[in-house]
């Protein structure tokens, strides 16, 4: 009897443990988690909605991006690139395209859309 | 234990093997890939048997092309021909292929494509980011050089006149795109969505079935303008917003010219959506509409029944026609804009 109840006890903590880690998997995977990749590799994971302002910068083969968060949204402030397309695409939208910088292999994109894609 | 609960025991673990190897068998796996090639950031995700390998030799097969078409990259075999001194240049059966096919559509599109706007594109700066108003004088003395129907095809050798260059960037990735929509279906690859920098190619439609959601971007502002919903085709969108730049007085220039004026194209359209079966041809067509403007374009669907399109016009009026009507969805707060459905005439 006492072994039957340990087991239902076990098998409720391992419910609770599952819905807690749906629910945080749930809340990372919202529109507002973005990741900053160089070359494949994710930098940097972050919540635009509770991110501070803030600079950060990349740097790669001595070339520097210099990403700024603003008030829940981000973009490439700066680039020491060429063609500086990254800076003019402005803040990351919901367009299904990422802010890419070619010449430093940068790529700020949202972790999880609504869409499968977007031409351009 | 009882006779009867040993039997069940007894046939539990062969049950359980035969439930894992079958799930062996199958290796159906989803896989994503993403790499930067073709001067762009391509995306890639897949469903189905080696899904991962797959995209692997999708990758091999986008760099190999790059290393064949580009126009930049020395020892390309396009780079080799504009710098042939008019010389004829053998090139791969490949790339006979892709020259083949560009011609085609610059044929039946009355110039509106054209390989050889190279020269002009270079001339403001779209080819190296170093931008500017060209005069009038450098525009007539290049013009001339302007006509696909300098580019010699016989056989495996490409001859094109001195002064003449070509890019087949306007069809190139749409072709690639299909190269490698094909690898994936040889692959068993029953569905899986790859995105060329914008040049979407959709082979299948989701794993649960439903269509694959594509934004179609505001030629005017941030965002998306609506969605498409697809399955099994390309889709190709080419506007002005692309790639552009501003003289001092406020003048836009964008990138899209006319290879009649060698002056961006201004045809009342801000940019065009290309759905079909080939992305080459969503590619070509892309840009060719783009130049023609809304009633040429019009009359060119109605003389083909192989693609859809949207337009959406400089005044953000859009137009889009039958085959697209159940396919696109304006966003929320894009509902109020005026939108046409062209039909074909009954």
């Amino acid at each position: 009897m006492k072994r039957n109840r340990l087991w239902m006890l076990l098998c409720a903590g391992l419910l609770l443990a599952g819905v807690i880690g749906c629910l945080w998997v749930a809340r990372l995977s919202g529109g507002e988690i973005v990741e900053i990749v160089q070359n494949g590799t994710v930098l940097y994971t972050l919540d635009l909605a509770r991110t501070e302002n803030q600079i950060i910068e990349v740097s790669y083969q001595g070339r520097t991006n210099t990403v700024q968060i603003l008030d829940g949204r981000i973009c490439v402030q700066a680039a020491e690139c060429p063609d500086q397309t990254c800076v003019h695409m402005g803040y990351l939208s919901d367009s299904g395209l990422p802010i890419a910088c070619l010449p430093n292999r940068l790529v700020i994109q949202f972790a999880d859309t609504e869409l499968d894609g977007a031409t351009n | 234990m009882s006779t009867m609960k040993k039997r069940y025991f007894r046939w539990t673990i062969p049950v359980l093997l035969l439930l894992v190897l079958c799930g062996c068998g199958n290796h159906t796996e989803h896989a994503e890939h993403n790499f930067f090639a073709l001067d762009t950031y391509i995306t890639m995700q897949a469903d189905g048997p080696e899904a991962g390998a797959a995209l692997i030799s999708v990758e091999e097969l986008v760099t190999g092309r790059e290393r064949q078409w580009s126009v930049t990259r020395s020892g390309s075999e396009i780079n080799a021909i504009n710098h042939s001194s008019g010389a004829a240049i053998m090139v791969s059966e490949d790339t006979v292929q892709l020259i083949h096919f560009a011609l085609e559509q610059s044929r039946q599109t009355n110039g509106a494509l054209n390989p050889t706007i190279y020269p002009v594109l270079t001339a403001w700066g779209f080819t190296t980011g170093s931008y500017r108003v060209p005069t009038q004088e450098e525009l007539d003395e290049l013009l001339p050089f302007v006509d696909y129907r300098n580019i010699q095809l016989q056989e495996n050798t490409v001859t094109i006149p001195v002064g003449v260059q070509i890019d087949l960037g306007a069809v190139a990735k749409g072709y690639i795109g299909d190269e490698a929509a094909s690898l994936l279906r040889e692959n068993g690859i029953t569905s899986a969505l790859i995105n060329l920098g914008g040049n979407v190619q959709a082979v299948g439609a989701k794993p649960d079935g439903s269509p694959w959601r594509i934004g179609v971007r505001n030629p005017f502002t941030d965002g998306n303008l609506g969605v498409l919903e697809i399955k099994d085709v390309a889709v190709v969108t080419s506007g002005g917003y692309e790639r552009y730049f501003t003289d001092d007085a406020g003048n836009v220039y964008w990138h899209i010219l006319n290879p009649q004026t060698g002056y961006p194209a201004e045809s009342g359209i801000a940019s065009v959506t290309v759905v079909a079966p080939e992305g080459k041809r969503c590619d070509a067509l892309s840009t060719a509409l783009f130049v023609m403007g809304p009633d040429r374009a019009e009359e060119y669907w109605r003389d083909c029944d192989d693609f859809e399109m949207l337009l959406i016009l400089e005044d953000g009026c859009i137009c889009l026609t039958e085959g697209l009507e159940e396919a696109f969805t304006l966003n929320g707060g894009e509902s109020s804009r005026e939108v046409t459905v062209i039909r074909h005439e009954t």
